[in-house]
């Protein structure tokens, strides 16, 4: 970790509650990417190694700084079921955007449920980064818009 | 009869108290007399409308870029119209009318030159936003944020 700025010693219920949700959000997207990589063909292998890593080094950091804060890390589900089956690379590639997708709301809603600024600026980063990896996974699927104008910003 | 107009009084007479906790909160920011400090959307609003108007002209004038360009045209667009609506929100407009949008300069005809364009001022947006979030209140440090993931975003559209 390179963060040098120490974690919010406590966390108000709200945050708390919200970061643990963006976790639970990490924990599904790690799974998701370990189940696509079968359906992808190599020139995907970085990028899905790439996006493997960035969100296990933030569920990292996300498990460190609620344990830091006094609270218990919600752990990983055992599976997760997507909504479409993933049989071939256009719904491994949407099965992707959704986590990526899922994963900038649960990061948003940290941004509008604390005050402390170092919570903000790495859910700002988390936010950012996986926007960015939905952007990527559209424009491989050919979509168009491939970025979202509000990112995060729940489905009404 | 009698029941509604003592419940106008009552509305009426609550309207001074109103007025008096709003004067109250005012206060803690400044003396009555100064005008109010300037909403710091106010110059997000106008960078994402710029950005839109640059993007458009990068779209009718540079035909390789034309999808992308036009992507960034219209989500700066969108980032323009919800930040004015935010500052509008907390602030009504005296009047409706706002300044004309800024006349953008033509843009260069050469490719890359107008790639690096519209990805230099995404990457300004993105960081002015990005600034912006750590003292914004609650709401808005949500909507400025995604604004900041999506100039982001919007690069990736034209890499």
């Amino acid at each position: 970790m390179t963060s040098p700025s120490p974690a919010p010693s406590s966390l108000p219920s709200d945050a708390a509650s919200a970061v643990q949700a963006a976790l639970g959000a990490e924990h599904a997207a790690i799974w998701v990417y370990g189940l696509v990589s079968a359906f992808l063909p190599e020139q995907f292998a970085g990028a899905v190694t790439d996006g493997a890593n960035a969100h296990r080094a933030r569920r990292d950091a996300t498990e460190l700084l609620l344990a830091d804060a006094g609270e218990a890390p919600r752990p990983a589900e055992p599976a997760y079921v997507p909504p479409q089956p993933v049989t071939e690379q256009a719904s491994a590639i949407a099965v992707l955007v959704l986590a990526e997708t899922d994963t900038t709301v649960a990061w948003r809603a940290v941004l509008e449920r604390t005050d402390d600024a170092t919570l903000r600026a790495n859910a700002l980063q988390a936010l950012t980064d996986a926007a960015v990896r939905a952007t990527r996974w559209r424009r491989a699927a050919g979509e168009s818009p491939a970025a979202a104008a509000f990112p995060g910003r729940p489905a009404s | 009869m009698n029941v509604a107009r003592r419940d106008v009084l009552r509305v009426l007479a609550l309207l001074p108290g109103a007025a008096l906790a709003a004067a109250g909160t005012g206060a803690c920011t400044g003396t009555p007399e100064e005008p109010p400090a300037p909403d710091p959307l106010v110059e997000l609003a106008a960078r994402a409308r710029a950005d839109a108007a640059t993007a458009s002209a990068v779209a009718a004038a540079v035909p390789a870029l034309a999808a992308a360009a036009g992507e960034v045209a219209g989500a700066r667009g969108e980032h323009a119209a919800a930040l004015r609506a935010e500052v509008d929100r907390e602030r009504p407009p005296v009047s409706s009318s706002s300044a004309p949008p800024p006349e953008p300069a033509s843009p260069p005809a050469d490719v890359a030159a107008a790639r690096a364009l519209l990805v230099d001022a995404l990457t300004a947006a993105q960081k002015e936003a990005g600034t912006l979030v750590a003292s914004l209140p609650r709401y808005r440090a949500g909507l400025v944020g995604s604004v900041a993931a999506s100039c982001a975003s919007l690069r990736e559209v034209l890499a």
